[in-house]
C-alpha cells in the first residue's frame, strides 16, 4: 500500500495564500510540487514549479514554434513578473490535482502517475484530509523492492 | 417580379447574416446560392447552367494559384527571416524598427496575403520588442495598419481589389498607375501619423538596444533553398502581371502557372499544401458569385438602376466621394468582401445606365481599403495582431485601437478623398 512507501512530512500551501508565498514555500523548501488545500486540509489542487516558471517565461515562448535564432535573451532575463502578477490568490495558477487514498495498492498509484504524467502523487486519509506525498521514486522503488521475493529461474 | 422580390430577400438575408456573424459567412454564402439556384429553376428565371457561367473562374484561379505559392513560402521561415533581418537592421532603434517592419510587412502583403504575412511577422515582433524590454503594440498596430493600406496598391494586394479588377475589368498595371500613386501618399501619411502618435513610445531608445544584433536571421530561415525557388517563382509571376496586357494572359493563368511552376520544383506533400489553402474562402466567393448571378437573371440589378436614377443628377466626383466615405464606413465594421460584393452589382448597374462608373470602381476600392484601419474588427489583419497581443502582457484593447487605427482610417481616407479630386480625369479612364 501506499502509505507504507509515501513521505508524511508534506508540505502544502492554504488555497487563501498569494502565488508570491508559494514561491516562497518551493524556495524555503526547495520542492518541485506544492498540494493546495482547503480549510480542512482537503487538497483542492496543486501548484509546480512549471506553474510558477510560467510567469517568468516571455510571451513568445507560447507564440512561435522556435526560438534556435535567439541567442540572448535581453530584457527578457531581468524581466520579473509585475507585483500585481505573483500577489494574485494562487487559486488562479493552481491545475486539477489527482490524489488516491492511502490504502491505494503501489501498481494502481504508479499507473496513475503514468497515465496523468506527474511526477508526485498527493496521498490522503479516508476522511479526506491531505496525509503524505508519493514520488515515482517512492512508489517505483517499492515496487522492484517486492521482486527480491520472486524465486529465481535458474537456482 | 415575384423573381425579383425573392432574389432580393434571398441576398439581403444572407448579407444580414454575414454581417451580424450569425452564421459562419461560407456557410451562409453556401445555403443563399442553393437557395438562389433552387428558387430559380422553380421560377425558371436561373438554372445551373447560369450559375456556373456566373462564377468568376478568373478571381478564385487568381485567388487560389497565390494561395498554393504562400502555402509553400509559409513552413520556409521566409517571413520570420524578413522580421528577423528587420530587427537585427534597427540596431534596437525605436523608430527605426517600427519603419522596417511596417515596410517589410507592407511590401509582403502587397503581393501575398497579409493575414498570413501579419500572422507570421507578429510573432517574431513580440520576440523583438520582449527581448529590447519595450511595449510591441506600436510596432504590431504598424504592421495590420500599414499592410492594410499598402494592400490598396496593387490588384492581389486585397481580396476587393481581386473582385474589383474582375468585375471592371482593370488590369495589374491599372493598379499601379491609379492606385499606387494614392496609396503612397496615404501610406507615408499613416507611417507619420503613427511615428506621431505613439511618440511617447518610441522616444525611448532601449539600453540593451545592441542584443537585437545577437539574433541570426540565417537560422531563422528553415528551409532556404525552397524559399529562394518559391521566390524565384513569385518573382515571374509579378513579371508576367506586369506583362499581362501584350502577352493577352489573364491574372488567374499567371498565378495557377506560378503555382504549378513551384509546386514542380519543390515537389511537397501536396497533401500539406492543400491543408493550407483557405477553402473557406474560395467557397465563399463562388456562392456570392452564384447570388449575385442569380440577382442578375431575375433582373433585380435593372430594377435597382431604375431606383437609382436619381444618383445620376449628383455630380460624378461628389458620388465618388459618398461612395468612398461609405464603403469605408462600413469596412470599420464589417469585412470588406462582402461589401465590395454587394456594391459591385450596384456599380454594374449604374454602368449600364450610362453612369461612367470607371471613377467609382477606384472609390470603392480606396473606401474598402482603408476603412478597414479604423476599428479593431475592420480587417482580419487587425483580429489577428489584436488577438495575439491578448496572449502577451500588453494586450491591444479596443479602446487602443480606436486611438490610433481611427485616425490612420481618417487621415488615409481624407488623402485619398483629396487626390481623388485632383486627379479625377485620370480615374474617368
Amino acid at each position: 500500500m501506499i502509505k507504507d512507501c509515501m513521505k508524511r512530512n508534506v508540505f502544502s500551501i492554504p488555497s487563501t495564500a498569494t502565488i508570491r508565498q508559494a514561491a516562497a514555500l518551493v524556495v524555503e523548501r526547495h520542492i518541485g510540487l506544492l498540494p493546495v488545500v482547503d480549510k480542512q486540509g482537503k487538497p483542492v489542487g496543486i501548484v509546480g514549479l512549471a506553474d510558477l516558471l510560467s510567469l517568468e517565461l516571455p510571451d513568445f515562448f507560447k507564440l512561435l514554434p522556435d526560438f534556435d535564432f535567439v541567442h540572448d535573451f535581453g530584457a527578457v532575463e531581468t524581466t520579473r513578473p509585475s507585483p500585481e502578477e505573483i500577489d494574485r490568490p494562487v487559486t488562479t495558477l493552481v491545475q486539477p490535482v489527482i490524489f488516491v487514498e492511502e490504502t491505494c495498492g503501489l501498481l494502481r498509484a504508479y499507473a496513475l502517475m503514468v497515465k496523468h504524467n506527474i511526477h508526485d502523487l498527493p496521498v490522503v486519509s479516508e476522511d479526506g484530509t491531505l496525509v503524505g506525498i508519493a514520488s515515482r521514486v517512492d512508489i517505483g522503488a517499492a515496487i522492484l523492492s517486492t521482486w527480491k521475493t520472486v524465486t529465481p529461474s535458474n537456482p | 417580379m415575384m423573381a425579383q422580390i425573392v432574389t432580393t430577400l434571398i441576398f439581403l438575408a444572407s448579407l444580414w447574416l454575414i454581417f451580424s456573424e450569425k452564421l459562419n459567412r461560407t456557410i451562409t454564402g453556401l445555403f443563399g446560392a442553393v437557395l438562389m439556384v433552387g428558387l430559380g429553376k422553380w421560377l425558371h428565371f436561373y438554372d445551373e447552367t447560369q450559375a456556373v457561367v456566373a462564377i468568376d473562374f478568373n478571381t478564385l484561379g487568381l485567388l487560389l494559384g497565390m494561395m498554393i505559392l504562400v502555402a509553400l513560402l509559409e513552413p520556409t521561415g521566409f517571413f520570420q527571416f524578413l522580421a528577423v533581418w528587420a530587427g537585427r537592421f534597427s540596431r534596437g532603434r525605436p523608430v527605426v524598427l517600427l519603419v522596417l517592419l511596417g515596410t517589410v510587412t507592407t511590401v509582403v502583403s502587397m503581393f501575398l496575403d497579409n493575414v498570413t504575412t501579419v500572422v507570421l511577422i507578429a510573432p517574431v515582433t513580440i520576440l523583438i520588442c520582449e527581448i529590447l524590454g519595450v511595449n510591441p503594440t506600436p510596432y504590431l498596430m504598424a504592421e495590420a495598419l500599414l499592410s492594410d493600406t499598402g494592400g490598396v496598391s496593387t490588384l492581389v494586394g486585397d481580396p476587393p481589389n481581386v473582385l474589383i479588377a474582375s468585375a471592371a475589368g482593370f488590369s495589374f498595371n491599372d493598379f499601379l498607375t491609379h492606385a499606387l500613386p494614392i496609396v503612397l501618399v496615404a501610406w507615408l501619411v499613416a507611417l507619420l501619423l503613427l511615428r506621431y502618435l505613439f511618440r511617447r513610445e518610441l522616444a525611448v531608445r532601449p539600453s540593451n538596444a545592441d542584443v537585437v544584433l545577437k539574433l541570426n536571421p540565417r537560422e531563422s530561415l528553415e528551409d532556404p533553398k525552397t524559399a529562394r525557388k518559391v521566390l524565384i517563382v513569385l518573382g515571374g509571376a509579378i513579371l508576367l502581371f506586369f506583362l499581362e496586357e501584350p502577352l493577352d494572359l489573364s491574372p488567374a493563368f499567371v498565378a495557377l502557372s506560378a503555382a504549378a511552376v513551384a509546386l514542380i520544383g519543390v515537389r511537397p506533400s501536396i497533401k500539406d499544401v492543400l491543408r493550407r489553402i483557405e477553402w473557406d474562402v474560395l467557397v465563399f466567393f463562388g456562392a456570392l458569385f452564384v447570388m449575385v448571378g442569380g440577382l442578375e437573371a431575375a433582373g433585380v440589378l435593372s430594377a435597382m438602376v431604375a431606383l437609382l436614377d436619381g444618383l445620376r443628377a449628383i455630380p460624378p466626383v461628389l458620388l465618388g466621394l459618398i461612395l468612398l466615405w461609405f464603403s469605408a464606413g462600413l469596412s470599420a465594421f464589417v469585412d470588406n468582401v462582402p461589401i465590395t460584393i454587394a456594391l459591385i452589382p450596384v456599380l454594374q448597374g449604374l454602368g449600364t445606365h450610362g453612369v461612367n462608373v470607371q471613377p467609382l470602381w477606384w472609390a470603392l476600392a480606396f473606401g474598402a481599403g482603408f476603412g478597414g484601419n479604423g476599428t479593431i474588427i475592420g480587417s482580419t489583419a487587425n483580429i489577428v495582431v489584436a488577438s495575439l497581443s491578448e496572449r502577451t502582457r500588453t494586450p491591444i484593447t479596443s479602446t487602443l485601437w480606436n486611438r490610433s487605427g481611427l485616425p490612420v482610417m481618417l487621415a488615409t481616407c481624407l488623402v485619398a478623398s483629396v487626390l481623388y479630386i485632383l486627379a479625377y480625369p485620370l480615374f474617368s479612364r
